[in-house]
This record gives structure tokens, C-alpha cells and sequence, in this order.
């Protein structure tokens, strides 16, 4: 059994799934990257991905254009988003709670408006058609490369994005005007109001692309990795970003290599439940189990991090 | 009227604008959304308790005493968040916890043989000491380790779940049925109805009651519950004081996994007769919208969970005898969630209180200084 | 003529907090073109108060600004910066993890492509506004990775590059060393001979003499003048500032001390910036009397405080209180040694504030045997005994039942007090007991604390109010520099002037002398 196990690791298949797995939990915590390095706790990133991807595949049925309802679903991400903002900000709902509140339409309220626009039950059925899909692309030189093609080349469009995100949110975070102030707002919200930078509004920046990130995230669950909508599709994708980010540290980068871990997590549990014998229930468990323990390698390293640095927290 | 009971009835007030704008919400989609509005609200509002018939309207008892049922888990799961937000802890393993509970008191519920009364006592405590003990977990992996116990608790959700149907489909599953489900409860240990009519009102709603009595006093006249209110508003405060922080904070999650866990098994000894549930019951989110509602205060969670089971049988009716779809509670209760923890929420008017209240305070207090002046 | 070089004008300025707390009252302030101008008062006068409005972070209840000449309405920070007014806050605003550079160009940072920050534009801005204004920092260097002295630099730089004029600092040497002091005083005057005007809060006599021109005293939220530095003597400018004739002199017998109650022996302690807080402090309390510690804040009395209630833990150095160890020891023990603490901070400390008053006073009593029965609280006992603190106390309240947060500053301290005095404390540490309450519960508080060392308990009272400080204690020591300089066993004969030589590191005493402070 371990022979297989070995076998169905290092195929071309399994690499190329798990970056297909590792692309919406990659957005989703890249949309809790910004929100956390502007100080703003988004709790309602699994709510803003399943309306958005409701929305998604509406848009496209509506308009027959793919991109209109990827499109589609990323403004329906930021307007949630900001509604996030708008309650937590100006009425001081606790955002954890108005985040909740958002994944309770997320649960629910998708299905209401599901039935509302189509008179459908639970999912989207055959709105979804092969050509209303988000594209997959080949990438030429790399696709003859013999196993590296066969995992690099023929993924979607919002795959490629996922990744390329990575690399534009650590460029916004780093090397732009507002990066700098999103990161100032997030660990000094005083120094930025003392320059006039006004922290309420960097961080409903921040909110809204959070909600954009959920909301690719959203339209890649329905549009391509589910090919339609229904009701348990994100399946906690958006609580496992959040913890991909903690063990990402918040940073681009990291968060990255932690969501490919829960990816992996997820496209072992995929893989292994199709051999004889293996319970797929006891897989399923691996990415949230693997969650809680790279949470807890994160918080044992800060904490050592912290005793080193001060003498003083010894006791404390 | 005194300016203190002025700013308590301000606060009910704001309360019942809160509900009052989600309702209205939840109509504006229904006119938007329906063919018969009417007929929908009509079922949604009236419906839980009033049947509709030819001759007129007619006060349901069958149909309340259902709603009566339906508060029972959510009674529990309320109570547990109470507990454990007061202490600020966002712990959100109810849904987790609740379905082991149910797990566990299916289980002892199947293959212990025991007398009756004692049957259930035995299932349900077992409940309580697992879900206090899972409970641990998120609890010290915060206090030892400043790990969130948000995320933690939510990804033991998932964990619970799934090995709950690990078991149920390859330990304990009754082969001789077609959907997956475990062997029937011993006749000994399920938790009596009240009244046999089928409306599965049973005991554990008086349990629940009992248990609505126990918190309240727990966390207003014990040292313990004290000590977690505490603790949830000023951390600082509570560890100068002497209180032992970390012990309070553990405490109060244990205790939001034991009512978690009582409440899963009574729900689950009361209602069915084999263990069924293939995924999260959603008890645990509905016990945040009852914790809110109830503002962290024990007293007010069967009122809570009386209007949320009144409303989720509103849009039963509602789903069943109109075009609007069931979901519809969802968006109620997210509304009502937004708007009733809204601080700012109308505080216009809550600023103008006190700040007369304030200004009334200051011109005794110079009254009383230039007294006390004129003295000496 | 004279109006022409006034660069702002501040007539009749009052600002009332939401608490009712008058911060100030009519307030006229101006200031000259190319003026160093010191605005002096204690903790609580209203200083900051008062620049804060001038830089928009507060709006006055009434009163007038012009700028130039010019009536303005400052509303925000943003509006003070683009009049050519900035600030350097007593906190530094500046974010740990950004570099110099980007910390002085944020919010305003040079683009490349008009999307990337343009940093070495950033680092070349930062430079040549170092050199033009001769302040010495490194741009490419973390903020949390560099010496307070150069983070005050920074802050002044970024006030600089965003075209102030006016500068106000908010104590700006209460966290610096005297190299760094005398370092900043040489760059303020050379930014004064460049033509800036700049405003200098403080309360240490001996800089403002050094390098101001002008300085406003402030007492109790109202202006005590203006007055010319040079033509001020330094009593004088005491004797407005501190205005000892209006505080009442506490009455007090004779302390008669007697066994050793608390004993603290070698207290190192290095802060996270590297700066010494405390450096090998040794002092005893006994019972019977009022042990005070005076100097001006920052020279090591918080951290001491912290120490004593294991709120933060020391390098090395020793704690005993009737004879038992309290470093490290969790506060439910240290409390059962019979010690209690006014927190300086009560606002985080010393309350919780949507609690009730009843809930508040008995925080530190709640698992006693005679407020439980059973598993349950014996609420008659609890209700008794917050009646009973409210009336002895005199804590101002409709009821027990009223939130803390509620009260005012006073009564809030009033429910501190009652609590931490009426556990019949061996030894209490008053830390800043009446900073910023008014006039009725600072006395009130006062004797309460002299009636409990009469009673027998030891008292540290550490306090920045000179006049306190020395009514109140029996004896009194001097910290400077995380150093005791000075103990005097009696205070009788104290003054101002002998005390703030010791307070402002001009003397110290022997070892010897400062040894007798150690009882056994």
C-alpha cells in the first residue's frame, strides 16, 4: 500500500490536481492576507465565495460570456465586502460577527436566491454548458516538456491568475504607495493618522480587494472546479484560507506554500479514498487536521521567537 | 423616568428596531421575489400558531408546541455561546461539539442496557464530559499557546464531523437499512415526550429550561461566572485583580462544550430514534444568533431561541404554502445578526442619554464638592 | 509689527471632554516667528490638550485659531499639515517595520511609472533632508531596529519633509538620554536660526532655560502667562506651574515605623529599545510610614511598579514582601501577602469598565469565604460590602449598580481606592493616585492614604507631582535614570529646588547615604 501511495504522489495527475485543488483556497487567503495586513479580521471569506460563485455562473448564463460572470463575481465579492466594512466600520458590528453573518447568506441566502432567479433547488444544474466554463490554456513551449507540461500546461485561466496573484500581492503589498499605507494602518493605525492618511479608508481598500480575491475564488469554484453551482461547494475553503494565512504569517509568499500544503491535504484525501480499504472520512480530515497543527507550529515558533527577542516575557 | 431605565428601554427598543428592519428586509424580498406576497407573509408571520381554515383563524396548539420543541438544542447552543463569548472567547466548535454529543449519547444510548432515568442521565453526562473535554483543545492551544481558538474551533468542526461518519458508516451502521444510520436507541434511553402527539416536545425542553436557570445564576451569582465576566471585558483588569486568567478562560470554553455536548444528546435522544445526522446539525451557528440576541445573558436565551424557532417555522410554512424558499431564515437571522450587534446602531439617540445623564452627574457632583468646600 | 510675526494666535481656546473634564479654559497662545516656545504646566494642566487643537487631533468647544493672520478651522491632522504645522507626539507614530525612509515619505511617497513607490527617491528625500536639516539618521534602516534618539529625528523629519514651519514636540526629551537630549537641543536651535518656529512642551526647568526663548505656563487647564525665558527666574516659573498656594497641606503625625514590610534588593531591567530602566535598585518600606519616590516620569518608576506586581519581570534582582519572593508570582499571590496597587493606568488596571461599581470593588475579594455560600455568591455580603465602600469612600453614584465607565475621573479613582485600601493592605502602592482628578477626590484620596499608613500599613506612593510627593511621604527617595540618587529620611525640610537638582540628575548623593534607605 505504500507502493501506491508513492505511485499516486509522483504522478504528473497528482501534481497537476493539486494545483488545480490549491487555486480557490489560494485566493480566499490571499484575500485574508490584505485584510490582515490592514488590521481587519475577514471571517466572512467562505460566505463571499459562495455567492460570488452563485453569481458567477448566473452572470455567464445570463450574458452566455464566461468572463462577464468571472467578472461578475468578483464585484459581487467586493460589494459584500464592503457591506463587511460598512457594519463593522461605521456601525461598529463586531467583524467577526458581521462576518458570520455574511457566511449565514452564504449558506443560505444563496439558495433563496438560486430559487428566487431560477426556480431551481440546492444547485445550478444544467445552466452551466461547457462553453460558459472559464477556459483551460496550453502554454506552448512548456506543454511539449514532458512530466513539467503535463502539470504546468492546460490548467484555467484562474489558476494561472490564482498564482499570478501571489506575486501582484506581494508587489501591491511591498513596492506601491498603498501597500505601504495598507501595512502602516495595520500595525500603527496611529502613525497613519498623524501623517493624515486616513485609516478608514485603507482599510475599506483592503476589505473590498479581500472580497475580490474571494470573489475569483467563488467564481473558480463554480465556473471550472465544481462546473456549476451547489449548495456545499466552498466546504470551509474559506475558513481553511484563514488558516493558511496564520501559518502563512501574513505574508504572500508563505501563504502560498501553506495553502499548497492544504492542497496537498485535499488532493491526498481525493486521491486515497479511491483505494480499497482506506476510509475516506479518516482522509477527509487530513487538510483541517493539517490546519490546526501548522497553526499550532506557528504559534510554539512566535513564541520563541518572543522569548528571544525580550529577556522580559520569561516569566510571563 | 429615571435616565438608567430611559437607557434600558432605549435599549429594548433598539432591539426590536433591529428586528423590526430585518423583517422588513425580508419583506422587500418577498415582494420582489413572489407571486403571492401576501399569501407568504401571511404563513411566515402568522402561520407558526395559527391555522388557517374556512371558517376562520384558529389558534395551532400543535403547531406552537412544535416551535417549543424546536428551541430545545438551540437553547443549549445559546447558553454555550453566552458562556464562552462573555468570556471573549469566539469559540465557534458548537457545531462540532453538538453533533458529537449526539454521537455520544446515540452510541450509550444503543449498546448500554440500563434502567430508564438512569439510561439517559448516564448518556447525557457522558456528552457533557466529551464535548468539555474536545473543548480543551482550542481552550489550551490558546492559553498556552496564543493559537485563535476561532480557527482552531472551526476546523475541529470539520474533524468531528467526519470522523462521527467514519465511525457511523464503517463501526456502527445498521447494514439492514438502506440509508446510512446507526441500530435504534434502547426504549430506555430516549428522553419522554411531554405530551404524545407527535410534535416531539419532549422532557429535555424542561431540561433545557433548567439548564437556562443553572447558567444564569452560574454566571451572575458564582464567583466562577464572575470571573469570566471579567475576564471578557478587561483581561488586564482580572489578572491585576488575581484572578487566574488562563484558568477562567479555559473554564468557560469547557463549560460552552458541555452545555454543546447535553444539548446534542438530549436533541438527539428526544427527536430520533437512531443516530442519523450526516453533517453539521447547524444548532451551533443558531446559538450565536441566540447568544446576540439574548446580549450574552442566560435569562434571555429562551426568548431568543423562542423567536428564532418561531421564525424558522414561519419560513417552513412559508416554503411550503407560497414560492419563497425556506432559505429565507437565513437572511433574516444574518440581518437581525448585523443590525442587533451594530453598536453604533442608532447611537445618536443612546449618546444623547448619556450624555445628560453625564451632565446631570456633573452639576450634583459640584454641588456636592462646593458642600463638602464650604465645610471644611 | 507685532501682529505680522505672530505665526498663530490662539485666543480664548476651552475644550470640555464628553466626561466632563474642563481641559482648558480660555486659553490665549501665541507664538513668534523663529521662536522657541515653551509651553509648561504638570501632568494634567492641559499642555497637550492645547497643541493637539492647534494640530487638529482635537476640536476646541469654543475659541478662535488664525494662522498668519488668517482665522482657521483646523479639523484634522491634514489640515494642520498642509498650514505648515507638525507635530512630534510624545508616543512616537512610526511603524516598526517599514524602513526610515518609507516611514518619513508615508502618505506622500515618490512614485516611478506612477504605481511603484519610488524608493530610492524615497531614501534620496530622506538624505538630503537630513543633511539640509542636519539630523543624522540611516534610511534604510527598520524603525524598530533603531535608538529612540534617532526615532525622534525621524518623526522630526517627517514633519520637516511635509513642509511644516511650526513644530510643536510633546516632551520630546522624556525618553531620551542627556547625549541625546543635548543632541536634539543643538539641532532645534539650528532649525530656530533656519527660521522655524517651534513649540516645546515640557516640565524640566533647566532645558526650557536652556533653549527657549518665550515659555506660557499652564495650571489647571488656564494660561498663567507669558513670559520673556530670559527674564523669568526658575522659582518663579516653579512657583506658577506648581502653585503651591493653592494645595492644602496634608496633616500628618509623626510616622513611627516599624518591621520591614517590603525589601527590594539590586532590580535590574532593560526595556526591548536596549535603554537601562532600572539599574540596581535597593530600597525597604516599613510599616508606619509613606515611602515616596519622586522624579520626573521615565526615569524608571513605572517599570519599577510593574516589577513589585509581577506585571512585567525583571533581569535580575530581588523582591520580598514579608519575607516571600513576588517575582513571577501571580497576583492572587502577591495580593495574599496583604499588597495592593493603585495602577498609574486605571483606565486599563484598575477597572473594568462596563462593569457595575459593586462588580469593580470586589475583583480582588470575590472568592472570599464571607462572599460565597455554598457554590452560590452571599449577595446580601456583596451588596453590604459596596454600600459600605460607596458611602466610605464617597464615591459619587446613583447606585451600585451603575457602570464605572459612567463616573467621573475622580469617582472612577475613588472606586480604585476603595477597593485596593479597604483590603487592609500590609503594604499599598500608590502609583500616581490623583493624576488628573479633580481637586475634591485628590484630597480625599490623599488622607485616606495617610489615615491607612497611621493605621500600620506600609506605603510606597510613587508620583511626578512634586508637591505631593513631598506632603504626603515620611521619607523619600529620588530616581533618575532608573537610579535611586537620593533618599531623605525626613521630609520636612524638603524643597522644590533641592528636589529637582536631585529630580534633573544635577546631584546625587553618596552610596552610603542612599544605602540607609535599606532596612532589614
Amino acid at each position: 500500500m505504500t507502493n501506491d501511495l508513492l505511485l499516486l504522489i509522483f504522478n504528473a495527475d497528482f501534481l497537476f490536481s493539486l494545483i488545480r485543488i490549491t487555486a480557490p483556497i489560494l485566493f480566499a487567503a490571499l484575500g485574508a492576507v490584505i485584510a490582515e495586513k490592514a488590521g481587519v479580521v475577514n471571517i466572512g471569506l467562505e460566505g463571499i465565495m459562495m455567492i460570488s460563485a452563485l453569481f458567477g455562473v448566473m452572470f455567464a448564463y445570463w450574458t452566455q460570456l464566461w468572463w462577464v460572470g468571472v467578472l461578475g463575481a468578483l464585484v459581487v465579492g467586493v460589494l459584500l465586502a464592503l457591506m463587511i466594512g460598512f457594519f463593522a466600520f461605521e456601525l461598529k458590528t463586531n467583524i467577526i460577527l458581521a462576518g458570520i453573518a455574511v457566511n449565514m447568506l452564504g449558506a443560505g441566502g444563496t439558495i433563496f436566491l438560486l430559487s428566487m432567479l431560477t426556480g431551481m433547488k440546492g444547485n445550478t444544474g444544467a445552466l452551466v454548458t461547457r462553453e460558459l466554463l472559464i477556459p483551460t490554456i496550453n502554454i506552448p513551449l512548456i506543454k511539449s516538456i514532458p512530466v513539467l507540461g503535463q502539470v504546468l500546461s492546460g490548467h484555467a485561466v484562474l489558476t494561472y491568475l490564482a498564482f499570478l496573484f501571489v506575486w501582484l500581492m506581494w508587489v501591491l503589498l511591498y513596492k506601491t504607495p498603498l501597500g505601504l499605507n495598507i501595512r502602516a494602518v495595520g500595525e500603527n493605525p496611529d502613525a497613519a493618522t498623524s501623517i493624515g492618511v486616513s485609516v478608514q479608508k485603507i482599510q475599506y481598500i483592503a476589505i473590498a480587494l479581500s472580497g475580490a480575491m474571494a470573489g475569483l475564488g467563488g467564481a473558480f469554484m463554480s465556473m471550472y472546479y465544481s462546473q456549476g453551482w451547489n449548495s456545499g461547494m466552498v466546504a470551509g475553503r474559506g475558513f481553511i484560507a484563514l488558516a493558511a494565512t496564520a501559518m502563512g504569517r501574513g505574508e504572500p509568499v508563505g501563504t502560498m506554500l501553506s495553502s499548497l500544503l492544504f492542497g496537498l491535504a485535499q488532493a491526498l484525501r481525493t486521491k486515497v479514498s479511491g483505494i480499497q480499504g482506506v476510509s475516506s472520512y479518516l482522509v477527509s480530515v487530513i487538510p483541517y487536521l493539517v490546519t490546526i497543527i501548522g497553526l499550532v507550529a506557528y504559534a510554539i515558533s512566535i513564541k520563541n521567537k518572543l522569548k528571544k527577542r525580550s529577556p522580559a516575557s520569561k516569566g510571563a | 423616568m429615571s435616565s438608567d431605565r430611559r437607557l434600558l428601554l432605549f435599549n429594548l427598543l433598539r432591539g426590536a428596531a433591529a428586528i423590526f428592519l430585518a423583517l422588513l428586509v425580508a419583506t422587500a424580498l418577498i415582494f420582489l421575489s413572489s407571486k403571492e406576497p401576501l399569501t407568504a407573509l401571511k404563513y411566515l408571520l402568522l402561520g407558526p400558531v395559527i391555522s388557517f381554515k374556512s371558517t376562520g383563524m384558529v389558534f395551532n396548539t400543535v403547531s406552537f408546541l412544535t416551535i417549543l420543541a424546536a428551541m430545545t438544542p438551540t437553547i443549549f447552543s445559546g447558553l454555550a455561546v453566552c458562556v464562552m463569548f462573555s468570556a471573549s472567547q469566539f469559540n465557534l466548535g458548537g457545531e462540532g461539539v453538538i453533533m458529537l454529543g449526539g454521537f455520544v449519547g446515540a452510541l450509550l444510548g444503543i449498546y448500554l442496557k440500563l434502567n430508564t432515568g438512569l439510561h439517559q442521565v448516564v448518556c447525557i453526562l457522558a456528552a457533557a464530559v466529551v464535548g468539555g473535554l474536545v473543548m480543551l483543545i482550542p481552550a489550551l492551544l490558546k492559553v498556552k499557546l496564543g493559537a485563535s481558538e476561532m480557527v482552531t474551533s472551526l476546523m475541529m468542526n470539520y474533524i468531528i464531523m467526519f470522523i462521527i461518519l467514519h465511525f457511523l458508516n464503517f463501526t456502527f451502521a445498521d447494514r439492514s437499512k438502506g440509508a446510512t444510520q446507526s441500530f435504534p436507541f434502547e426504549a430506555t434511553a430516549k428522553i419522554p415526550e411531554i405530551v404524545s402527539n407527535g410534535t416531539k416536545l419532549t422532557w429535555g425542553l424542561v431540561i433545557a429550561l433548567i439548564f437556562v436557570v443553572i447558567i444564569a445564576l452560574f454566571m451572575y451569582r458564582t464567583k466562577w461566572g464572575y470571573a469570566i465576566r471579567m475576564v471578557g471585558i478587561n483581561q488586564s483588569f482580572a489578572q491585576y485583580s488575581g484572578i487566574q486568567v488562563g484558568m477562567i478562560i479555559v473554564l468557560s470554553q469547557v463549560i460552552g462544550g458541555m452545555l454543546s455536548g447535553i444539548g446534542g444528546s438530549i436533541e438527539m435522544l428526544g427527536r430520533y430514534n437512531t443516530f442519523l445526522w450526516r453533517e453539521l446539525p447547524g444548532y451551533g451557528w443558531i446559538g450565536i444568533t441566540v447568544a446576540i440576541l439574548a446580549k450574552n445573558n442566560p435569562i434571555f436565551v429562551p426568548l431568543a431561541a423562542l423567536f428564532i424557532a418561531y421564525l424558522d417555522k414561519g419560513c417552513q410554512l412559508m416554503s411550503i404554502n407560497s414560492d419563497v424558499p425556506f432559505e429565507m431564515i437565513d437572511i433574516i437571522q444574518a440581518a437581525i445578526f448585523l443590525f442587533f450587534a451594530a453598536e453604533q446602531f442608532l447611537a445618536k439617540y443612546r449618546q444623547r442619554i448619556v450624555v445628560r445623564n453625564a451632565q446631570r452627574d456633573l452639576a450634583l457632583q459640584e454641588a456636592a464638592v462646593s458642600r463638602e468646600g464650604k465645610l471644611s | 509689527m507685532e501682529q505680522e510675526n505672530l505665526v498663530v494666535q490662539m485666543k480664548g481656546i476651552s475644550k470640555v471632554y464628553p466626561n466632563g473634564i474642563a481641559a482648558n479654559r480660555d486659553v490665549n497662545f501665541t507664538l513668534r516667528r523663529g521662536e522657541i516656545h515653551a509651553i509648561m504646566g504638570e501632568n494634567g494642566a492641559g499642555k497637550s490638550t492645547l497643541m493637539k487643537i492647534l494640530f487638529g487631533l482635537e476640536q476646541p468647544t469654543s475659541g478662535e485659531i488664525l494662522v498668519n493672520g488668517e482665522p482657521v478651522v483646523i479639523n484634522s491632522p491634514n489640515k494642520a499639515i498642509s498650514l505648515g504645522i507638525g507635530m512630534v507626539h510624545q508616543h512616537f507614530m512610526l511603524v516598526p517595520s517599514l524602513t526610515v525612509a518609507e516611514n518619513i515619505v508615508l502618505g506622500m511617497a515618490p512614485t516611478k511609472s506612477r504605481v511603484f513607490v519610488d524608493y530610492k527617491k524615497a531614501v534620496e528625500i530622506a538624505e538630503e533632508n537630513a543633511t539640509r536639516f542636519n539630523l543624522r539618521i540611516d534610511p534604510n534602516a527598520k524603525v524598530v531596529d533603531i535608538p529612540v534618539g534617532m526615532k525622534q529625528k525621524v518623526e522630526i523629519l517627517k514633519a520637516l519633509v511635509r513642509g511644516a514651519k511650526i513644530l510643536i514636540l510633546d516632551e520630546p526629551t522624556a525618553v531620551l538620554t542627556t547625549q541625546e537630549t543635548s543632541e536634539l537641543f543643538k539641532e532645534l536651535i539650528s532649525l530656530k536660526e533656519q527660521g522655524f518656529t517651534i513649540v516645546f512642551i515640557s516640565h524640566k526647568l533647566k532645558e526650557i532655560k536652556q533653549i527657549t526663548d518665550r515659555l506660557t505656563i499652564m495650571r489647571n487647564g488656564k494660561s498663567m502667562g507669558v513670559y520673556e525665558t530670559a527674564s523669568i527666574s526658575e522659582e518663579e516659573i516653579s512657583r506658577l506651574m506648581v502653585g503651591r498656594d493653592v494645595v492644602l497641606e496634608v496633616i500628618k503625625d509623626k510616622a513611627q515605623p516599624s518591621e520591614t514590610v517590603l525589601k527590594v534588593r539590586d532590580l535590574e531591567y532593560t526595556d526591548r529599545w536596549n535603554k537601562k530602566m532600572l539599574d540596581k535598585v535597593s530600597f525597604s518600606v516599613r510599616k508606619g510610614e509613606i515611602l515616596g519616590i519622586a522624579g520626573v516620569e521615565g526615569n524608571g518608576q513605572r517599570e519599577l511598579v510593574e516589577m513589585l506586581f509581577n506585571l512585567n519581570v525583571p533581569d535580575a534582582g530581588t523582591v520580598y514582601a514579608n519575607g516571600k519572593s513576588l517575582i513571577g508570582m501571580p497576583q492572587n499571590i502577591i495580593r495574599d501577602q496583604g499588597v495592593s496597587l493603585v495602577p498609574e493606568d486605571r483606565m486599563t488596571y484598575g477597572i473594568a469598565d462596563i462593569a457595575s461599581i459593586e462588580e469593580n470593588v470586589i475583583s480582588d475579594r470575590f472568592g472570599e469565604k464571607r462572599f460565597n455560600r455554598g457554590p452560590l455568591f452571599n449577595m446580601r455580603e456583596i451588596h453590604q460590602e459596596s454600600e459600605t465602600l460607596i458611602v466610605d469612600y464617597r464615591i459619587l453614584a446613583k447606585s451600585r449598580k451603575q457602570q464605572v465607565k459612567m463616573l467621573s475621573g475622580g469617582n472612577i479613582q475613588k472606586v480604585v481606592v476603595a477597593r485596593e485600601l479597604s483590603s487592609q493592605p500590609t503594604l499599598l502602592i500608590a502609583d500616581q493616585p490623583t493624576r488628573g482628578i479633580d481637586v475634591g477626590a485628590t484630597e480625599f484620596i490623599r488622607n485616606q492614604i495617610v489615615e491607612l499608613s497611621r493605621n500600620g500599613s506600609g506605603v510606597l506612593l510613587v508620583s511626578a507631582d512634586l508637591n505631593e510627593v513631598i506632603e504626603l511621604s515620611d521619607s523619600l527617595i529620588v530616581m533618575y535614570g532608573g537610579k535611586i540618587v537620593a533618599y531623605f529620611e525626613d521630609t520636612d525640610q524638603l524643597d522644590d529646588i533641592t528636589m529637582g537638582e536631585y529630580m534633573l540628575g544635577l546631584k546625587h548623593q553618596t552610596e552610603e547615604e542612599i544605602a540607609k534607605v535599606c532596612y532589614e
